[in-house]
């Protein structure tokens, strides 16, 4: 048991935080707002590409670093404490890392070496309308059509759909669950711009009798559901990075902001009431660390994770809602002023705490594991 | 970094389990629950120096102090194990005096009581709080003065758990009434509980466990009783406070616990049909102890590790403090809702659920850690101002 950095972890870490550092501001960011434009820094995503980061999980034979989940993992978390206007979670995660691991050399030959590079984006559309399962689509559904697919149906909250060169999809199938790569330019397919609390761009997919050709299929109906877990699973580990990042960066401010206001003539640091919910706050982030890091590290090892990738999740939302109102109160209006940095944190931290499944939902379906014999504390 | 256990330590918690199965006798276990989780009996001393015979209190120390050699985590990964079982296991003594003593104690520390520590021969309690003193430590008034070669020390202690069964009392003396700050004006003594001027009176709590007031009558001891520099105890007070803290919190039995009540509700017919696990609320209350006991394993052993680095930081030892005393009172009530009715039903009843009736007495006895071992507000300004670096108001 280590809870120590390793060099290379350190090295990672250190780089993300300076590209991040010096490219990411509030005034970066305000640009953004309110959908004024698109929120995607294409020389902050080159610089990644540059420094190596984007191919930090991408094996060396397609032009990446080798590494594994965990340094992924912590070049997420720096990306929530900027909360970066970059899309690496669905672009790594969630599609380059499953094509990694279960593509065709085909596939990995095509899409991985742009991975790395930045010269290509990915995506994924994990939800449907009110169907927040990745792994058991409903509303999408394929059929057969020669050695490729049909697909039909609905998706919502795609990231950045319209800049994506494909989109990890997966549609119901008879029993099973085909996974895709879908090609947003394919006829059939319409995409409609959604507002989000972040204004990350986003989009409702709807697809209609959408031709997939085989070299596009990603898995066969009788693996596409253990691919869609698989990557889930990490997709949410880095939610919950990115919530760490960001939950410690609202944290430190809020802590930063009170050693410097005064009222009654004294630093209202030094009010008890203060330093405490400041001090709540420090434990939250504490659990909410070291929960995360479990769960990556459990992935990291090749170790099954089910348990510890839903408790990181249900810390990932409680401790997020947390520390945003405790953020926003303990910095009264200026929290709340949109020309002070902390509200873009609080939306973030929001959108991080419900995505792929809320507290309640992960306590629901940890306690249902429990019941079954599947989660006692070893 | 690595959160799993390596091989050998999954070993050696294997090992353990299989250890204490063998030594908690139903009699050993039966006179522990008559002392109310405190220990103190004849078999509970056996089992302790069995302990040490064995090699086990020690297993984290360094060789050179008789220890086995092995880290702070197999030490925490021992004390973890012990406290499942149900033992209760001195961790005053042995995890946070004890090591105070074998760092900064003098020769014949080392020599006569470290040794006797790791063979579960010798038992401390802890003499901070006064009537006057309590969270504002540093105004303590009980005094020691030099008198020739010996120290003679006057006055009265509070909560001095387990001084009715302990060897010594480790004393915080004021030994400079005129210190600049009172805090400079402290130092650490053994102080034997054998002296004719030593005497205790109990104090009855709401939990039924006894601890005691301690009453100090010119007692005179030789210049090496001090521990550590003269007006120099402040320093081992908070360092005691660090190191008790991580065993104040142990998981470990609230696990064991968590498994039991899951047990337990797998196998328990409602009168109207179904099982209890059934129920999505007590499915509910159980998914949220187990995301916290997850959380309280991790906080536990990072500090176990950073102790292993010598990392240790104040702001984080606090912070374990706090959640893990304020989880266990949540703890405590969650599963005292699932099992109802019984939870309110005292051990002493015929036919009473033994798991039940624990969380009767556990329930009573939690709030004592969010005071005791240093009060949850004085844990949570040192979080704020040595993790979060917030100026604080001077006291």
């Amino acid at each position: 048991m280590d809870f120590g950095f390793s060099e290379q972890q350190r090295d990672v870490q250190n780089l993300a935080r300076q590209i991040l550092g010096d490219n990411v501001s509030p005034e970066s960011l305000a640009q953004y707002d309110g959908y004024k434009a698109d929120r995607f820094d294409k020389a902050l995503w080159d610089k990644l590409a540059e420094a190596g980061l984007l191919g930090l999980a991408v094996a060396e034979e397609y032009g990446g670093m080798g590494f594994g989940f965990f340094e992924l993992a912590l070049l997420i978390e720096e990306a929530g404490r900027s909360i970066a206007p970059v899309p690496l979670s669905a672009h790594l995660v969630s599609a380059a890392l499953p094509i990694q691991q279960f593509g065709s050399a085909a596939q990995k030959q095509r899409y991985l070496p742009g991975v790395a590079s930045g010269q290509i984006m990915l995506s994924a559309a994990l939800t449907e309308p009110y169907n927040e399962d990745p792994a058991q689509p409903i509303l999408t559904t394929a059929t057969a059509d020669g050695t490729g697919l049909r697909i039909s149906g609905d998706k919502t909250a795609v990231p950045f759909a319209h800049l994506a060169d494909r989109i990890v999809l997966s549609a119901k199938m008879g029993d099973g669950v085909v996974v895709v790569l879908l090609d947003p330019k394919a006829a059939g397919l319409s995409m409609t711009p959604m507002q989000v609390t972040t204004y990350e761009p986003q989009f409702a997919l709807s697809l209609d009798n959408v031709s997939i050709a085989a070299e596009d299929i990603l898995a066969s109906a009788d693996r596409g559901r253990e691919v869609m877990q698989w990557l889930t699973e990490r997709t949410s580990v880095a939610l919950c990075a990115h919530q760490l990042g960001a939950s410690d960066k609202a944290m430190r401010m809020t802590a930063s902001y009170t050693a410097e206001r005064k009222q009654f003539g004294v630093l209202i640091s030094t009010f008890q009431a203060v330093g405490h919910r400041a001090a709540n706050c420090f434990i939250d982030v504490e659990c909410l660390r070291l929960n995360t890091y479990q769960a990556v590290s459990r992935l990291d090892g090749g170790l099954d994770a089910s348990n510890e990738v839903q408790i990181a999740k249900i810390w990932a939302g409680d401790v997020g809602h947390r520390v945003s109102y405790a953020a926003q109160h303990l910095h009264g209006g200026t929290g709340i002023d949109r020309d002070y940095p902390l509200w873009r944190y609080c939306t973030w931290l929001r959108y991080n705490e419900i995505s792929l499944g809320s507290s309640a939902k992960n306590l629901a379906s940890l306690g249902k594991r429990i019941a079954a014999g599947e989660a006692f504390c070893r | 970094m690595k959160v799993e256990f390596t091989a050998a330590q999954d070993a050696l918690r294997k090992e353990l389990r299989s250890y204490f199965e063998q030594l908690m006798t139903p009699e050993l276990s039966a006179e522990c629950d008559e002392a109310m989780g405190e220990g103190g009996g004849p078999l509970w001393r056996e089992a302790l120096r069995q302990m040490g015979k064995d090699g086990w209190i020690g297993v984290g120390w360094p060789k050179e102090l008789g220890g086995r050699g092995m880290s702070p985590i197999e030490q925490f990964i021992f004390v973890e194990e012990v406290m499942r079982a149900g033992y209760p296991f001195p961790f005053l003594t042995t995890e946070s005096v004890g090591p105070q003593l074998a760092e900064f104690g003098n020769e014949s520390q080392k020599r006569d009581i470290v040794p006797k520590i790791l063979a579960g021969e010798c038992l401390i309690a802890i003499g901070y709080s006064e009537p006057g003193a309590g969270t504002d430590l540093a105004s303590l008034k009980t005094s020691a003065v030099k008198d020739g070669d010996e120290w003679v020390i006057n006055g009265q202690k509070m909560w001095t758990s387990l001084a009715h069964f302990c060897d010594y009392v480790w004393l915080a003396c004021r030994t400079d009434p005129d210190a600049a700050k009172p805090h400079k004006g402290i130092s650490m003594f053994m102080v034997p509980t054998s002296d004719p001027g030593w005497s205790c009176s109990p104090v009855v709590t709401l939990g039924g466990v006894r601890t005691n007031a301690t009453f100090y009558d010119n007692i005179r001891v030789p210049a090496d009783a001090m521990v550590g520099e003269l007006n120099g105890g402040w320093k081992l007070i908070t360092s005691q406070l660090n190191r008790e803290r991580l065993s104040l919190v142990n998981f470990g039995p609230t696990a064991e616990m968590f498994n039991n009540v899951v047990r337990w509700a797998q196998q328990m017919e409602m009168p109207a049909g179904g099982k209890l696990i059934d129920e999505p609320w007590v499915q509910i209350n159980l998914a949220k102890v187990r995301a916290g006991v997850e959380a309280l394993k991790l906080v536990c052993y990072k500090q176990a590790w950073a102790m292993s680095e010598g990392t240790l930081e104040m702001a984080d030892a606090s912070a374990a403090k706090v959640y893990g005393s304020e989880f266990f009172i949540e703890v405590y009530r969650l599963l005292g809702e699932i099992i109802g009715q019984a939870s309110l039903i005292n051990r002493k009843t015929e036919g009473a659920n033994a798991m039940a009736s624990r969380i009767e007495r556990l329930y009573r006895t939690a709030s004592i850690i969010t005071f005791g071992g240093g009060t949850n507000e004085i844990q949570r300004d040192i979080i704020s101002a040595a993790g979060l670096w917030m100026p604080r108001a001077t006291r």
